[in-house]
């Protein structure tokens, strides 16, 4: 779905601005700021948890191979929203909280609101000007509520830990389960292909793993998930031209 | 930053990413919000006050409850450190927690442990960096000139189908390096009612459909543990979020 902008788009230059490109470019620098930060404190107090210096290399280097299938993913739906939003925008928009889907939502809400759509005529400068407010306000909300929560969970988990010190050794697994079953059963119903993009992928991954314990292949562990994603993606590119996808809206 | 003489400890860690944590991201939503202000003021629209709250009011009404759902979800993933990554890249479900979930299992270290920690906080940094270059060199350089040679089926279906696709192989990865058989047909058990049949009969529910199954299988897996594995394993080792 290339989104095309309508014949109304006399805002694209505008959104192209330089001062744009200067603030897009000064906020994924401050991600790579907070990345190098965190790393930092990574390594200078690895030791207390008997971590060599050499598994934070691996660790680092295992969640950047395994970010590069999602991140390529990102890139091509990000791409798509190019003609209608403009680059520094989308670079905004996309590279921080939310994900494409929720900012075309979002955009698509707003612009609604003044009885306009995304990509045709009616999407002028001004319905652009509120789709944008529109979803940056929103995206703001998330990150003054965390900025807000997590000092306030952080307290409780405290004060968890010490009446059962067990329970923060139970927590963290069982919640990532949760979230993963959950997420993964919220797909299933959407369409057959989404089916087939669960079942592949989590059959590749499943070979991938055994490959990689079997003959010792570590490497098998950090790519297979860019590997179990590109063959899913195959399989619901030929599920989805089969019929078997969401019916064309 | 300029502890001087800090032997390596937890706490330093936890001060600086809190303090740093807090800071970038407050710096991230400054920069992020000012784009439309720079728009709204620079060019000559014809839209006012009321347009902007409309809108930003409809956006609200859909999305609000996960401002305050989503932290309470991934906070007991992440813990206090990864919340200020993951709340400014975003991508949560997507990218940042598969990457903590392989670089745990590729160094084979169990969520909950301190190690575990430091090695999902090295994992979501190098996510972050392949996360900007691709923004920046894909979408910001190269962006304009991709979309024209990408056939539009190609990105059709890197849209609609990314997310299961991502989501099949993480679940894999993740039960397999866990190893708790009885906490993954819990959470498997669970989501698959509440999400299945709990949700379909309560709509209302479905903006905290993860939250409830998050919430559920950590209670139930907390009520049947083995009480004299769990609450024995204290010794020296250290419990926190893989974050």
């Amino acid at each position: 779905m290339v989104i095309a902008a309508g014949a109304a788009n006399d805002y694209i230059g505008l959104a192209n601005a330089p001062v744009l490109w200067i603030l897009a470019l000064t906020v994924m620098g401050v991600v790579v700021l907070q990345s190098l930060i965190y790393m930092n404190a990574v390594k200078k107090n690895a030791e207390s948890a008997g971590m060599s210096q050499k598994e934070v290399k691996t660790a680092f280097r295992a969640g950047g191979v395994a970010a590069i299938g999602p991140s390529l993913s990102v890139v091509l739906v990000a791409i798509a929203l190019l003609p209608l939003f403009g680059t520094p925008p989308v670079i905004v928009r996309v590279g921080l909280i939310g994900s494409a889907a929720t900012e075309v939502a979002s955009a698509s809400i707003a612009a609604g609101t003044m009885n306009a759509n995304l990509g045709d005529e009616t999407f002028t400068r001004g319905v652009f000007i509120v789709a944008l407010m529109a979803m940056s306000l929103s995206g703001a909300g998330w990150m003054i509520s965390t900025l807000i929560l997590t000092p306030v969970f952080k307290r409780s988990s405290h004060k968890l830990e010490k009446v059962n010190p067990a329970l923060m050794g139970i927590i963290p697994g069982a919640a990532l389960l949760a979230a993963f079953a959950a997420l993964t059963f919220r797909e299933l119903p959407k369409s057959p292909t989404h089916v087939v993009a669960i079942v592949v992928s989590a059959v590749v991954m499943a070979i991938c793993l055994f490959i990689a314990n079997r003959f010792h292949q570590q490497w098998l562990k950090e790519w297979g998930l860019g590997i179990s994603l590109l063959i899913g993606l195959i399989a619901s590119y030929f599920a989805h031209y089969a019929g078997l996808g969401i019916p064309e809206s | 930053m300029s502890n001087t003489v800090a032997s390596p400890s937890h706490e330093a860690f936890e001060r600086t990413t809190t303090r740093w944590g807090s800071i970038t991201l407050f710096t991230g939503f400054l920069i992020a919000t000012s784009v439309p202000f720079y728009l709204l003021f620079v060019a000559d629209a014809n839209i006012d006050f009321g347009n902007i709250l409309t809108g930003f009011l409809a956006v609200f009404a859909v999305y609000g409850v996960f401002y305050i759902v989503e932290p309470l979800t991934y906070f007991p993933i992440l813990g206090p450190a990864g919340m200020y990554q993951a709340f400014m890249i975003g991508n949560v479900s997507n990218k940042l927690l598969p990457s903590a979930i392989v670089a745990q299992a590729t160094i084979g270290v169990k969520p909950g442990t301190r190690k575990g920690e430091y090695a999902a906080t090295m994992a979501i940094c190098g996510a972050a960096i392949i996360h900007v270059i691709s923004m920046v060199l894909f979408v910001g350089i190269l962006g304009t000139w991709l979309v024209s040679i990408i056939p539009e089926p190609v990105t059709n279906i890197a849209q609609l189908y990314i997310l299961p696709a991502i989501l099949g192989g993480v679940t894999v990865q993740l039960i397999t390096s866990l190893k708790q058989v009885k906490s993954t047909i819990i959470a498997l058990v669970i989501a698959a009612l509440v999400i299945l049949v709990l949700v379909r009969l309560v709509p209302v529910l479905a903006p905290g459909d993860v939250a409830i199954v998050v919430i559920l299988t950590i209670i139930v897996t907390w009520f049947t543990r083995n009480k004299s594995v769990t609450d024995k394993r204290a010794d020296g080792d250290d419990t926190v979020g893989i974050n």
